[in-house]
């Protein structure tokens, strides 16, 4: 371990690297949010009591989401020595059967991918098993914020420092002054990965040269983007990664006190997070003397009441004070008077996840990955019409199309795709014309889109692109704090007149007012939710504006989304009369006979969709 | 001191005052709703806005809220501003079209009423001048705001009787759209309250806190002239005799 020896964190890297590599075979189960909505616990529960019954002398734990989440649940068999095989929809029968072949000392069937644990094997282990290099899923990727998630036991605090945990923060204590690691920091162009994009470097410095006794660090894990769950990942598979990013980050700005304010929606992250910050406080790591130094920094869990502009830096002040979280008008910055008028770093969660890396390895190398301006890796939740929806982590500069295709493996069912939105709520929508371009912060401003927290919804010929607005739209207006009149009124304004384009009773007019009102709530709202709101609606009109005019001169949804506009009928030349639609419909609204062309009744038509889904030869019309 | 520009002319204020300020020192007029000089500014209803020049990039903040810097320029009626204005009017006439305060500002700026959507059926543009200074000025945070959004109203706590208000009446003095409603009924009179119950004067009767209060009849002159609890307040706090306000103040000279 590099850095000033501190012996008792020796004592920890033994006792992880016995728990990562045992010298038996250990089973481990990815137990995040997503393994366990698929069904981890009834994986990790088979296994146990299989283990049990069969006798076997197997390790069993639990490890974080390793981002294949269209493949929970996810099961890692680790052979000693050997290589660290991936299974993915693991059923109650295929427990079984991985367990037979163990006991018969052989390699299960059906993994997914291999991992060499062998440092001088030339030869991958097992022949048609793809290892991350050639993996669709992950040649393309480059894990740093996510290094240890699906790998590590996120509650083990000894497989995190195995893993060169905790070396960072020791690199920085010994051999670094403060301002030497805000300096490592700003060379290496971390920017904030919340959404700013703010460079993390330079609000270190304007925090440390604040005047002020008491300084805070408060980690932002509000994580409201819709489809977003990049931190949650982090939060459950690697907690201590986001502490020790803390505590770089309180070392290098003279702050004595950290603040994680977590969204109350996220228990298990919770959970994870209270786990580590005990087994840090127990290690000495958190506390009075930092690793035996003279820094303190102590650490507690603000939790968040259900408010998306919470998210916002002095909304987020606000809730953690105890007050109604509203933005204030900035001057002062927090960076400067924040948290009961201290100066204080808000650091999104990714972003101090890069930080330990970035302190440990140096500026130059995380600086040699992603583009002139947006250095570094991004995580992305890759979701919607995709086939591999998951978190993939990819350098900055790889196209939006390779992230979509080669990564996320295409549009399901082969259809065709239509956009793909980025930055939640205060991001825009990005058609293929532009899909080639490489993802860097100001690239994806130029769109009029933002790079966003993450999210990356995959949007196919079945979405209707003036209901994507409308959705982002009500979401906005249902969080809203209220406070200023632009927001307040105009966004509630704004989803009026999508409503009524989108149940056939816009005008034309509607678009220049839409443009309009976009105008004065972009310039006017007092903080970014409210002036990043009139972003997906601006960005569809951009770029499907053909969308708008069919809604609203022609009365009709192209995409066959929005019901009001929607009339299901059958093509009496296309329809086999197979009667699938037949059976699909849940209000007996088709009617026919077999090998004849059927109908729909629209008085019982509820416009659920199901006929047009089922029907083979796509003889349903809308 | 600071000096700035505001509108092309220098101005110079003391450090910490506020660009509304400095423009009103030199009379450049600035429309406000939200703000009143007594109460700390919030920055909420956004019709103060102005343009700064901050490193080279233009922002437009609440002029009520940004302190003057030293250098600073800004601008109060560039055709930004004014598209701003205008179109916040015409929000707050959309949701509060009753407001003689929006209309007035309407008709100044020349604006038109938009007729394509339904008001909100309330007074109340969450501007927040009751609450802070019921807060601030009274000391005694009777009220404050429920609902998020468009929702967003100024109310008693839990929509219940305002235990804590006094009757000073500051919250319907300072509103600018005339929302709180207050009446005052004399001895003999008979009102009806918010639960239907009815109620005996001489009483102050404040709708929105559901709150109705028994007015303290002067020993002399047989005038009501404030509520009880507010004379009880204001004499606990500034150590007066208890039968202090037995007396209006008319009968005390």
């Amino acid at each position: 371990m590099k850095g000033k020896p501190f012996t008792h964190l020796e004592k920890l890297e033994k006792s992880g690297q016995a728990s990562l590599l045992p010298e038996r075979i250990k089973i481990s189960v990815g137990f995040a949010s997503c393994g366990l909505a698929a069904g981890a616990q009834t994986v990790l529960d088979a296994f146990i009591k299989g283990i049990k019954k069969r006798k076997m002398d197997v390790q069993v734990q639990k490890a974080g989401c390793n981002g294949m989440c269209h493949q929970e649940p996810l099961v890692d068999v680790w052979i000693p020595g050997k290589v660290r095989l991936t299974y993915g929809k693991v059923t109650h029968d295929e427990v079984q059967a991985i367990l037979a072949a163990i006991k018969l000392d052989t390699i299960p069937e059906g993994a997914l991918l291999q991992t060499s644990l062998d440092p001088s094997a030339d030869e991958p282990c097992c022949e048609n098993v793809p290892d991350s290099k050639s993996h669709a899923f992950y040649c393309k990727q480059h894990r740093v914020a996510l290094r240890n998630c699906g790998i590590i036991d996120p509650e083990n605090i000894d497989e995190y420092v195995a893993l060169g945990g905790y070396e960072g923060l020791a690199t920085a204590l010994s051999e670094k002054t403060s301002m030497q690691v805000i300096n490592e920091v700003k060379k290496a162009g971390l920017r904030g990965r919340g959404g700013g994009g703010f460079s993390t470097g330079l609000k270190w410095k304007t925090c440390r040269k604040a005047r002020g006794k008491q300084k805070y660090i408060i980690c932002n894990a509000d994580e409201g983007d819709p489809g977003a769950y990049m931190d949650r990942s982090i939060l459950e598979g690697d907690p201590h990664a986001v502490i020790e990013g803390m505590l770089i980050a309180g070392y290098a700005v003279g702050a004595s006190q950290g603040v994680i304010y977590v969204r109350d929606e996220y228990p298990l992250a919770i959970q994870r997070l209270e786990i580590a910050i005990e087994k840090a406080r127990e290690n000495g790591i958190i506390g009075d003397s930092v690793l035996k130094s003279d820094f303190s920094f102590d650490i507690r869990i603000s939790r968040g009441a259900g408010a998306f502009v919470c998210g916002e830096e002095t909304a987020l002040i606000q809730s953690v004070e105890g007050e109604c979280g509203e933005p204030q008008q900035r001057p002062p910055y927090p960076a400067v008077q924040g948290l009961y008028g201290c100066p204080t770093i808000i650091n999104n969660v990714e972003t101090l996840a890069n930080v330990p890396a970035l302190v440990k390895n140096g500026a130059k190398l995380f600086s040699a990955v992603g583009t002139e301006t947006s250095k570094g890796t991004k995580v992305f939740s890759l979701v919607g019409k995709v086939n591999n929806v998951g978190l993939v982590e990819v350098p900055m500069g790889i196209s939006l199309r390779e992230i979509i295709f080669d990564i996320g493996g295409g549009i399901p069912g082969d259809k065709a795709f239509k956009a793909v939105q980025t930055g939640g709520p205060s991001g825009g929508c990005i058609p293929e014309s532009l899909i080639d371009m490489p993802v860097d912060y100001d690239k994806l401003a130029e769109t009029g889109s933002i790079m966003g927290s993450g999210g990356l919804i995959v949007m196919d010929e079945k979405t209707c692109m003036v209901d994507v607005a409308l959705y982002f739209l009500r979401f906005l207006e249902d969080e809203s704090c209220g406070k200023c009149t632009p927001c307040r009124v105009g966004v509630r304004r704004m989803r009026e007149i999508l409503e009524d384009i989108c149940e056939g009773r816009g005008t034309i007019k509607d678009l220049a007012l839409l443009e309009k009102l976009a105008g004065t709530i972009k310039d006017s709202a007092l903080c970014g939710l409210g002036r990043t709101a009139p972003n997906p609606v601006l960005s569809t009109l951009k770029y499907f504006k053909d969308e708008y005019l069919a809604h609203i001169k022609d009365k009709k949804c192209p995409a066959g989304v929005c019901r009001e506009l929607v009339k299901y009928s059958i093509d009496k030349k296309a329809c086999i009369g197979c009667g699938a639609c037949l059976k699909a419909c849940p209000s007996a609204a088709v009617s026919g006979e077999k090998k004849k062309a059927h109908k729909i009744n629209l008085k019982k038509c509820i416009k659920c969709g199901a006929c047009s889904e089922i029907c083979p030869v796509g003889a349903v019309l809308t | 001191m600071v000096t700035l520009k505001i509108d092309e002319v220098q101005v110079q204020v003391p450090e910490g005052a506020t660009l509304l300020q400095a423009a009103q020192k030199i009379g450049v007029w600035i429309p406000t709703l939200c703000h009143h000089d007594s109460l700390t500014p919030t920055g909420g209803c956004r019709l103060c806005v102005v343009e700064i020049n901050r490193g080279g990039v233009s922002h437009v903040v609440s002029s009520c809220v940004y302190k003057a810097e030293e250098g600073l320029t800004v601008l109060t009626a560039t055709e930004k501003i004014r598209g701003i204005r205008a179109c916040i009017i015409e929000l707050l006439l959309s949701e509060a079209p009753e407001a003689k305060v929006i209309q007035d500002l309407a008709r100044d700026l020349g604006v038109k009423p938009v007729k394509r959507f339904a008001p909100r059926n309330e007074l109340c543009i969450a501007c927040g001048r009751c609450v802070r200074a019921c807060s601030e000025l009274v000391g005694m945070s009777a009220i404050g705001f429920a609902n998020r959004g468009y929702e967003k109203l100024a109310v008693s706590p839990f929509y219940e009787k305002a235990e804590d208000c006094i009757g000073c009446g500051t919250c319907a003095e300072i509103c600018p759209t005339g929302a709180i409603k207050l009446i005052d009924i004399e001895e003999g009179e008979t009102a009806v309250a918010h639960d239907g119950t009815k109620v005996q004067g001489p009483a102050r009767i404040i709708q929105n806190w559901k709150v109705n209060l028994k007015l303290k009849t002067c020993k002399e002159c047989g005038e009501t002239f404030a509520p009880e609890n507010q004379l009880a307040y204001f004499s606990k706090e500034a150590g007066l005799s208890k039968d202090f306000y037995d007396i209006c103040r008319h009968c005390r000279t």
